[in-house]
C-alpha cells in the first residue's frame, strides 16, 4: 500500500471543502461543526503538532456522528438523510487518509456528493461550481498518484485541467446523445418543506398585508405569438367552497363531470411550460386547457393537476383555447355546489343583491356589469387592506371597501351565487413579464390573482375579472407596474432587483439573466424531453436503442480494438517481405512444434527444434544458416536464399503435420 | 584455417588448457579480455588456480610480466615507484616500481587499502602515472589482472563500484570437476608444466590481433540486441542501477574478440551471450542487494527476459 504524499493531503482537504460547500445551507449545524473540526484536525496532522487519532477515538467518533444522524433523520423521508450521512462519513475519512487506498474512497464518495447537491440546485452557478468542483477532485486524485519523494503541489491540478479539456468533447457528446433513463426509484426531496405559492384556501378578511414574492412561478413560450396582455389569465385551481369567510377547493371534486364539456373555438394556442417545484399537484394553464398532459389529469373547473407533487422543475406542453365554451349544461349536482352558501350571515350583502338582482331583470350578464359599475365607482385596490369582521362580505362591500383581487372575486361570486347564479372563484396568475431576448413570458409570485366564474344557461362558464373594474391597469400592465408604489409590494426583499421598474440598464440585465435561466433550464435541465426531438432533426428518426447502439458499438470496437493490439502485445508485421515471411514462420513454429524462447537466436532455435524434429532438421539448418549471413554477416545477396529457405521449410512443415494428422486418424 | 594469427592465438589456448586443467571456458574469457584490451578481475577463493591462469596467460602471450602481492600495510610507492636522490649525480632519479610492466599480476587486490588500490586502478585508466609532477607512460601493451578473494572473507576491502567498472571481465574459476581434480592430484604440481608454456605471440602479432578482433562486425541486429539488454537493466526494477554506456561497449568489444576466436567476421547473438555474465556480472546490483553478489541472477534474467529478435 502506498503512502500519499503531503501535498495530496492538502488535496483532499481542498476536495472536501468544495463538496461541503454546496450543502452548507441545508445541514444541521452538528454536522457542519464536525465537518469544520476534523479537517482541522487533519491539518494539525499535517502540520506534525499532532499524530493521527488512535482507533478508539474514531469509533467514538462515528458513533456519535452515527447517532447525530439517526436523531436527525430518523423521522424524515427523503435524500437529505443519506447525503448528510455521506458527508459525515467523508468527514471522518479524512482522520484516517494515509494510503492511496483511503484517499481513493474518499474522492469517489466526494464525486459522489457533489452529483447529489443537483438534488438540491440546479442553477447556471451550480453547474458552473460543479465544473470547478469536478476539477478540483480530478486534481485530488492526479496528487495522490504522485510519487510522494517528488509531489507538488500545482502540478495536479495543471493536468486536471488538461484532462478535463481532453473531456469537454466526450461529455457534450454523452449529453446530447446518451440515452435518458427515468429514475429507477423515485425519493421524495424535501416534501415538508412548503413553498410559497397559491394555497388551497383564501380568506381575505383575515389577511391585513399581501406580501408578495419576487420568485418566479412559471415561464411559458409559446410556439406562435403570445396572447394579448388582458388576456393572460393562468388557471391553477377552483374555490367552490365558501363557509361565509374562506373561499376553499373541494376535497374532492367531480372532475369527471366536466370532461369533455368544452369546445374550442377558433385556433388553438400551443406553448410549453416550464413550472418551478412548488411541492403541490397543482398546475398552471392558459385559460383554458384543452386537455391534460402526460402524467397530469384534468381537475374541476378544467384545471390541470399533476399525479405527484412537483418537486422537481417540471415542463409540459399544452394547449388552450381563447375562446371556447366550457359545461354549457350544468349537472344538478354541480349546480347545488356551485350555489352552495352559508344559511346565515352577510345579510346586507344578501340584501343588496336581490335589490340589484331585480334592476338588471333577473338577467346574469346585467347583474355582473351592475356589480362591477359598483366597484368601479367607490372601490378602490390596495395591497394592505384593513381586516375585516365577523361578515367579512358586508364589511367589505359597505364599510371598508377597498381590497386585492381576493377580496373582489370573493365578493363577486358570493353575490351571484346569493342571487342563483352558479359562480366559483377561480386562483391562478395574471399577466407575466415578457422577456425579449428569449420571447417567453416569466409569471412570478407576485402575479398570483383571483378572479370570478359564473355560469349562464347555454353559454357555460364565463370570466369575469373584478379586479379589472377596480384597477384596470393591474390587468393590462405587468404587476410589479401596478404595484410599484404599494408599500407592500415586494417588502420581503427590499433589494430586489425586480423593484427597479422598467426603465434602466439594469433592467435589461436583470431580463438577460432570466433568459440565459431560461435558455438553461429548457436546453440543458430538459434537454431528456427533446432529446429524441434533436436527435432526429439530426440523423433522422431515431429510436432510444438505436442511439444506445450508436454509443455501445464504437466505444466496444474502440475498446476491443485496444484490447487486441495489448494482447498481441504491440507486435508490428515488419515491412520488409522477408522478415515478414520468417516472421509468419516462426509464428507456425511456435504453434506447430515449440515456442522460442527469448533468449533463443533463431540459429540456437531451429537447432534446438532439428534435434527434436528431424524430418525438419534439414530446412530448419538451412532457414538458420541463410537468416545468419542475411542478418549478422550483413550478406543481403542471401536475401533470396533465405526466402527460399524459408518457404522450402514451410512447405515441409506442412507435409510433415499432415503426414501426423494421417497418421493420427488411421490410429483412432 | 586461413588465418595465421588465428591459428597462434589457438595454439595460446591449447597450451594453457594443459596447465589449467578443465577450464576451457574460463582460461577462452581470459584470453578474450586481454584481447579486448581489457583489464581482467578473478575472483575466487585462494589456491584455485587464479595465479597459475595469470602467469600463463604472460607466457604465452609473450609478455614480460611482474607480480604484486598486495597487503593491507602496502603504500601506493611500493607498486608505482620511488624518487631517490642520486648522490653521484646531485639529482633525483626515478626507481620504476613493478607497475612499470606489460603484465601486472596483482594478486589478492581486496587486502590492501583503498589508498593503494586507486594508485593501481588510476594507473590501469590512464596508462601512465605522476611521480613528482612528472609523468611516465606504462609500457604498451599494458594489462593487470587482479585476483581477489571474495569480500565475504575477513579483512578485506571491497573494490567501490566506480573500480570494479575499470575490469572488463570478473571471472571466477570454481572448483575443478572430480575427474579433471583426479587428473590434477595424479599428475602434480603445475608449476614445471608453467615453466614449459610455449610462447605463441609476438607483441606486434598480439597489437594485430586486437585490429582484427575491434574488426569484426556488429550487424544492426546485434547492436540493437545489446542496447535492449542495458535498457532492460535501466527499466527493470530488480536492478538498483542500470548498465552504463561504457559497459555496453565492453560488452560489444568482448563479444566481437570471442566472435574472432571462432573464426567468425561478424557477430552473432550468442557471443553476447557468452561474454554477458563476465563483462556485465560485476556492473550490475540488485534492488536489494547490498553484497554486490546478485551477478548471476540477475544476469539469468537478463538472458531470459530479453528477446534476441526484438
Amino acid at each position: 500500500m502506498k503512502q500519499i504524499s503531503r501535498a495530496a493531503v492538502v488535496w483532499q482537504l481542498l476536495a472536501f471543502g468544495v463538496v461541503l460547500l454546496p450543502h452548507l445551507a441545508w445541514l444541521p449545524l452538528w454536522l457542519i461543526g464536525i465537518c469544520l473540526m476534523t479537517p482541522g484536525v487533519r491539518l494539525m496532522i499535517h502540520g506534525g503538532r499532532w499524530s493521527l487519532p488512535h482507533w478508539s477515538v474514531k469509533l467514538v467518533l462515528v458513533l456519535a456522528v452515527a447517532g447525530g444522524l439517526i436523531l436527525t433523520y430518523s423521522r424524515a423521508t427523503g435524500m437529505r438523510g443519506m447525503v448528510a450521512l455521506l458527508i459525515g462519513a467523508l468527514a471522518l475519512k479524512l482522520l484516517e487518509i494515509y494510503h492511496r487506498r483511503d484517499a481513493l474512497v474518499m474522492l469517489y464518495v466526494s464525486l459522489f456528493v457533489l452529483a447529489t447537491s443537483f438534488l438540491f440546485y440546479q442553477t447556471i452557478a451550480v453547474a458552473l461550481y460543479a465544473l470547478l468542483a469536478t476539477t478540483v477532485i480530478v486534481a485530488a486524485l492526479n496528487s495522490i498518484q504522485q510519487d510522494p519523494m517528488r509531489a507538488d503541489l500545482l502540478r495536479p491540478l495543471r493536468r486536471a485541467l488538461r484532462l478535463l479539456l481532453f473531456a469537454l468533447p466526450l461529455m457534450l457528446v454523452l449529453f446530447l446523445l446518451f440515452p435518458r433513463i427515468g429514475p429507477l426509484w423515485s425519493v421524495p426531496l424535501d416534501r415538508q418543506v412548503a413553498r410559497s405559492g397559491l394555497a388551497d384556501s383564501m380568506s381575505p378578511g383575515d389577511i391585513s398585508q399581501l406580501i408578495r414574492s419576487g420568485a418566479t412561478a412559471f415561464r411559458v413560450s409559446f410556439d406562435a405569438a403570445a396572447p394579448a396582455p388582458a388576456q393572460r389569465y393562468w388557471r391553477s385551481m377552483i374555490y367552490s367552497e365558501f363557509d361565509g369567510r374562506t373561499w376553499r377547493r373541494a376535497r374532492s371534486g367531480d372532475e369527471r363531470e366536466e370532461s369533455g364539456l368544452l369546445q374550442g373555438q377558433g385556433g388553438a394556442i400551443d406553448y410549453e411550460i416550464i413550472f418551478e417545484p412548488s411541492n403541490r399537484n397543482w398546475l398552471v394553464a392558459l385559460d383554458l386547457p384543452a386537455g391534460a398532459p402526460d402524467r397530469m389529469r384534468l381537475a374541476e373547473g378544467h384545471t390541470l393537476l399533476s399525479l405527484r407533487p412537483v418537486d422537481r422543475r417540471l415542463s409540459y406542453r399544452a394547449r388552450s383555447y381563447a375562446s371556447y365554451r366550457l359545461q354549457p349544461y350544468l349537472p344538478q349536482r354541480a349546480r347545488v355546489r356551485y350555489l352552495q352558501l352559508p344559511a346565515f350571515g352577510n345579510a346586507r350583502s344578501r340584501a343588496q343583491a336581490a335589490r340589484w338582482w331585480q334592476q338588471s331583470g333577473a338577467d346574469p350578464q346585467r347583474f355582473v356589469n351592475r356589480v362591477l359599475g359598483e366597484f368601479n365607482a367607490a372601490f378602490s385596490y390596495t395591497l394592505t387592506p384593513a381586516r375585516l369582521g365577523a361578515d367579512a362580505v358586508d364589511q367589505f362591500l359597505f364599510d371598508t371597501q377597498q381590497g386585492f383581487c381576493g377580496h373582489y372575486a370573493g365578493a363577486l361570486s358570493f353575490l351571484l351565487r346569493s342571487v342563483g347564479v352558479p359562480a366559483r372563484v377561480v386562483a391562478g396568475y395574471q399577466g407575466g413579464e415578457w422577456n425579449p431576448y428569449e420571447q417567453y413570458l416569466t409569471v412570478r409570485q407576485y402575479d398570483a390573482h383571483a378572479w370570478t366564474e359564473y355560469w349562464v344557461e347555454g353559454a357555460g362558464w364565463l370570466r369575469v375579472d373584478p379586479t379589472a373594474a377596480v384597477a384596470p391597469e393591474r390587468v393590462l400592465e405587468s404587476a410589479s407596474a401596478a404595484y410599484a408604489d404599494d408599500p407592500a409590494f415586494l417588502s420581503d426583499s427590499p433589494w430586489s432587483p425586480l423593484r427597479l421598474g422598467r426603465s434602466g440598464w439594469l433592467q435589461g440585465l436583470r431580463q438577460q439573466l432570466d433568459a440565459a435561466n431560461f435558455v438553461w433550464h429548457r436546453w440543458v435541465l430538459n434537454y431528456q424531453a427533446r432529446q429524441l426531438g434533436v436527435l432526429s432533426g439530426w440523423f433522422g428518426a431515431v429510436s432510444g436503442w438505436k442511439i444506445v447502439l450508436a454509443l455501445l458499438l464504437p466505444s466496444a470496437l474502440v475498446l476491443g480494438l485496444v484490447a487486441w493490439q495489448q494482447l498481441r502485445g504491440g507486435r508490428r508485421r515488419p515491412r520488409d517481405p522477408v522478415e515478414r515471411a520468417l516472421q509468419r514462420l516462426l509464428e507456425l513454429l511456435a504453434r506447430e512444434v515449440d515456442v522460442r524462447r527469448p533468449n533463443e537466436s533463431i540459429q540456437a532455435y531451429a537447432g534446438r527444434l532439428g534435434e527434436r524434429n528431424p524430418s525438419l532438421a534439414a530446412e530448419l539448418a538451412a532457414v538458420a544458416r541463410a537468416d545468419a549471413a542475411v542478418r549478422y554477416a550483413a550478406r543481403d545477396e542471401q536475401r533470396q536464399q533465405l526466402l527460399d529457405a524459408i518457404i522450402l521449410c514451410r512447405r515441409r512443415l506442412r507435409r510433415v503435420r499432415r503426414r501426423r494428422g494421417e497418421s493420427r486418424s488411421v490410429d483412432e | 584455417m586461413s588465418n595465421p594469427l588465428l591459428q597462434s592465438v589457438g595454439d595460446a589456448l591449447t597450451a594453457l588448457d594443459r596447465v589449467l586443467l578443465g577450464k576451457q571456458l574460463q582460461v577462452k574469457l581470459a584470453l578474450t579480455c586481454l584481447l579486448s584490451q581489457g583489464h581482467l578481475l578473478i575472483e575466487d577463493l585462494p589456491g584455485m588456480g587464479k595465479t597459475t591462469l595469470a602467469h600463463g596467460l604472460a607466457r604465452v602471450l609473450g609478455l614480460e610480466d611482474q607480480r604484486v602481492q598486495f597487503t593491507s600495510d602496502m603504500l601506493p610507492a611500493d607498486i608505482i615507484g620511488v624518487s631517490i636522490f642520486d648522490q653521484t649525480q646531485g639529482e633525483f632519479r626515478f626507481h620504476a616500481g613493478p607497475l612499470f610492466s606489460q603484465l601486472l599480476l596483482a594478486d589478492e587486490i581486496n587486502r590492501t587499502t583503498p589508498k593503494t588500490q586507486s594508485a593501481l586502478l588510476e594507473a590501469m585508466e590512464e596508462g601512465q602515472v605522476t611521480v613528482d609532477g612528472h609523468s611516465y607512460k606504462l609500457p604498451q601493451p599494458f594489462f593487470v589482472i587482479a585476483t581477489q578473494n571474495p569480500v565475504t572473507q575477513y579483512g578485506t576491502f571491497p573494490l567501490p563500484e566506480s573500480q570494479l567498472d575499470r575490469f572488463l571481465m570478473r571471472i571466477a574459476l570454481g572448483y575443478p570437476a572430480p575427474e579433471v581434480e583426479r587428473r590434477l592430484l595424479a599428475g602434480g604440481g603445475t608449476r614445471s608444466e608453467l615453466q614449459g608454456l610455449p610462447c605463441c605471440l609476438t607483441p606486434g602479432a598480439l597489437l594485430e590481433v586486437q585490429q582484427q578482433c575491434a574488426a569484426v562486425h556488429a550487424s544492426s541486429s546485434v547492436i540493437d540486441y545489446v542496447q535492449r539488454l542495458v535498457q532492460y537493466t535501466r527499466d527493470s526494477e530488480q536492478f538498483s542501477y542500470g548498465v552504463s554506456p561504457r559497459g555496453a561497449l565492453a560488452l560489444l568489444r568482448c563479444a566481437r574478440t570471442w566472435a574472432w576466436l571462432d573464426g567468425r567476421s561478424h557477430l552473432l547473438p550468442e557471443d553476447v551471450q557468452q561474454v554477458l555474465e563476465p563483462v556485465l556480472g560485476h556492473r550490475m546490483r540488485a534492488a536489494e542487494d547490498v553484497g554486490g553478489y546478485a551477478g548471476t541472477r540477475l544476469v539469468n534474467e537478463l538472458l531470459t527476459r530479453v528477446d534476441v529478435l526484438g
